[in-house]
């Protein structure tokens, strides 16, 4: 298991605290929580069960914050899901927060 | 519908089964959501209470913020409900230290409520694979808790089982199945106690073959469950149906004490008379053989009663004789044997080479040697039902494991178990003192029916004692390790450690023994651990009837911290307005 953190910067604050997800085989979960203090931005905490896709994360998360800026506490719980299924989920979540499609 | 004439949509018609609501499909928070009464669920220490295993991230494993189990308030056609939830998909709803304890919390705090006037129903949706072994001794203790909770809640309010698939229900959880006031199943559904991989990896293909999943269904399958009468109600997977069945459940309100599966010695006993193991039925004579009801088959034999014909062995016989003083114990039957003294109740579970279940034949505690124990502690509180002082019973401990073997899962072995640990539990609530004594091997299943219901748990401190979930090499294949990462790991995760002197540092040990020769027992062993016993006998009077102490000890508030921690949090979130 390797545990990674991000930041990046956000634009739109997460309204309230939603889950997302399980931690299954292929699959992930999602805790997003509003985050205190001034600055908005997305905090990421990736634990992954698959070690050494550091970069993969990176670019994914990059990709996914520049087209939705959600900031707040990101906790993921992964579980060898693939890059797709991770945007999924936190399209999920995105959604779930601001109450349309991300 | 007959045994013969299958019924692949379960009563719906094709137009029903294709506008069904899957209930397979959804995950355990969805399933909650969708028998509970519309608006009605709380979910108790949910995600954001972050009560996560402790030991999986050190083992390099992913955890799941509420440890893949839902615990969920709220109401079942007007009643007090809690749904218990098991997420298959997280470690295939294994059972850990957090999630077991969610559940045994959760039916404790719905029995005080139902004993407090408002009956609490609890719903458990089994999906799981067993004890998760990667934290092996709490997840079998965890076990053991939920059956005696399960156990508590029963006579007050209903208990209500789901099995709906697709992982099923398999290994000691099984057995709380066994104990529901009355259990639901789908066709998909498997309940058994040894999963069929777990009995070609342990005895091979020609015992089990696990990539036939015909054979699978047609032995743990949940329309062979019901046509066996080992499960009540089959519905098809359509969340509308399971709600129903489940409402109608719970409206039945509580069986009569003797009633529940579990209790039923006279249909457990006839129906083993019946089983010839030289030459078992197939699975679809079975369901003529016994019949879809739990009653007494008609024209029942006699049960089979013969003498062992292989002399005993073995540390269970050794100790059974050194601490009783009586060199010939009584065979309950040849692998049973009990002593009688004028102050207690002895009981082992031993070797028998000639037994005709052939998968039981070092030790393990099969279908035979359940009812044994059941028939055993069954008589002993009866025998007391009048008087004041209860004797103790002391379990001699000394057991390879479960019998691992195709003619035991199609019997049901999960239900034989049930019997037993209704009746250590019922004679402990009773009033007995039970001690069980681990003087070798004590592993997995074996242990829950024969030990885990104890009042008080001591053990030799000897390198031949040893408990656990299952054995190293089998642990280490089902958790894609070796065994040498496998004992790496135990060096620091306490509940992985094969080691007694680590099992006695999880609260669960009430007196860990120095002896001399733990396999030729000297006279001042056999003086130290009897009054070992002894002292156990009284802790067991004056102390609780149920197995709190096991989180109260010294050991509990270092090690079990996690599990105090949902107590704590559970016992607030329960009659608190806010979620």
């Amino acid at each position: 298991m390797q545990t990674l953190n991000y930041r990046f910067p956000a634009t739109q604050a997460a309204t309230h605290a939603v889950h997302i997800g399980v931690v299954a085989s292929g699959d992930l979960e999602i805790l997003l929580e509003p985050t205190a203090g001034e600055t908005l931005e997305a905090d990421v905490r990736v634990r992954t069960s698959v070690d050494g896709f550091d970069t993969v994360w990176l670019e994914v998360l990059t990709r996914f914050f520049t087209h939705t800026p959600v900031a707040g506490r990101w906790e993921l719980n992964d579980s060898g899901a693939t890059p797709g299924v991770v945007t999924l989920r936190m399209r999920q979540a995105a959604e779930a927060v601001s109450g349309h499609p991300a | 519908m007959t045994g013969t004439d299958r019924d692949p949509l379960t009563g719906l018609s094709w137009q029903q089964m294709l506008h069904r609501h899957s209930f397979i499909e959804l995950d355990a928070l969805g399933r909650a959501e969708a028998l509970l009464d519309r608006g009605s669920m709380r979910v108790l220490a949910d995600p954001f209470a972050r009560l996560e295993s402790p030991w999986l991230t050190p083992q390099g494993v992913t955890p799941q913020a509420d440890d893949g189990t839902i615990i969920a308030q709220g109401t079942l056609a007007g009643h007090a409900a809690v749904v218990c939830a098991i997420e298959q998909g997280f470690q295939g709803g294994g059972t850990g230290e957090v999630s077991g304890a969610k559940i045994s919390q959760a039916l404790t705090l719905a029995a005080a409520d139902s004993r407090a006037g408002t009956p609490t129903a609890a719903v458990i949706l089994f999906e799981t694979g067993g004890v998760r072994l990667q934290e092996a001794n709490l997840g079998l203790n965890a076990v053991a808790e939920i059956c005696s909770a399960l156990l508590d809640l029963r006579p007050l309010a209903p208990v209500i089982g789901v099995v709906a698939g697709t992982v099923g229900s398999f290994g000691g959880m099984s057995i709380a199945a066994g104990l529901c006031t009355r259990l639901i199943v789908t066709p998909q559904a498997r309940i058994g106690l040894n999963g069929p991989a777990v009995i070609e990896q342990e005895v091979g293909v020609e015992e089990f073959d696990s990539s036939d999943h015909a054979l699978i269904w047609a032995v743990d399958g949940g329309e062979q469950r019901r046509e066996t009468g080992l499960a009540d109600i089959l519905v098809a997977d359509d969340a509308d149906q399971i709600r129903t069945a489940a409402v109608d459940a719970v409206a039945a309100g509580v069986s009569e004490p003797g009633r529940h599966r579990s209790e039923r010695l006279d249909v457990l006993a006839a129906r083993l008379a019946e089983l010839d193991p030289s030459d078992p039925p197939a699975p679809q004579e079975l369901r003529a053989l016994w019949g879809d009801t739990f009653t007494p088959p008609p024209g029942a034999a006699p049960p089979n009663t013969r003498e062992a014909l292989t002399p005993n062995s073995g540390r269970g016989w050794t100790w059974l004789r050194a601490l009783t003083g009586v060199a010939d114990p009584e065979p309950v039957i040849p692998s049973v044997l009990r002593v009688v003294t004028g102050t207690a109740v002895y009981l082992a579970v031993v070797p028998d080479a000639d037994n005709p279940f052939y998968r039981a034949r070092n030790g393990e505690v099969g279908l035979t040697e359940s009812l044994a124990l059941t028939q055993a502690v069954t008589e002993v509180v009866a025998a007391d039902r009048q008087s004041d002082v209860k004797r103790p019973i002391v379990a001699v401990v000394d057991l390879p494991s479960q019998a691992y073997g195709r003619i035991e899962e199609m019997a049901g072995l999960h239900q034989a178990m049930a019997s037993a640990v209704d009746a250590y539990h019922g004679a402990r609530t009773a009033g007995h003192p039970i001690v069980a004594i681990v003087v070798g091997t004590a592993l997995s299943g074996g242990f829950l029916t024969h030990g885990l219901q104890a009042n008080q748990i001591l053990a030799l401190d000897d390198p031949g004692v040893e408990i656990h979930a299952m054995h190293r090499s089998a642990a280490a294949r089902i958790t894609l390790r070796t065994v040498e990462q496998l004992d790496e790991l135990a060096k620091t995760i306490l509940p992985l450690s094969y080691d007694v002197r680590d099992w006695a540092k999880l609260g669960l040990c009430d007196d860990l023994l120095h002896v001399e020769n733990a396999d030729t027992p000297t006279d001042a062993d056999v003086a130290a651990v009897n009054d070992a016993i002894a002292s156990a006998v009284n802790r067991a009077r004056s102390g609780p009837r149920d197995l709190s102490n096991r989180l109260d000890s010294d050991d509990a508030v270092q090690t079990r911290h996690a599990s105090r921690k949902v107590r704590e949090l559970l016992g607030s979130q329960w009659h608190s307005t806010q979620p």
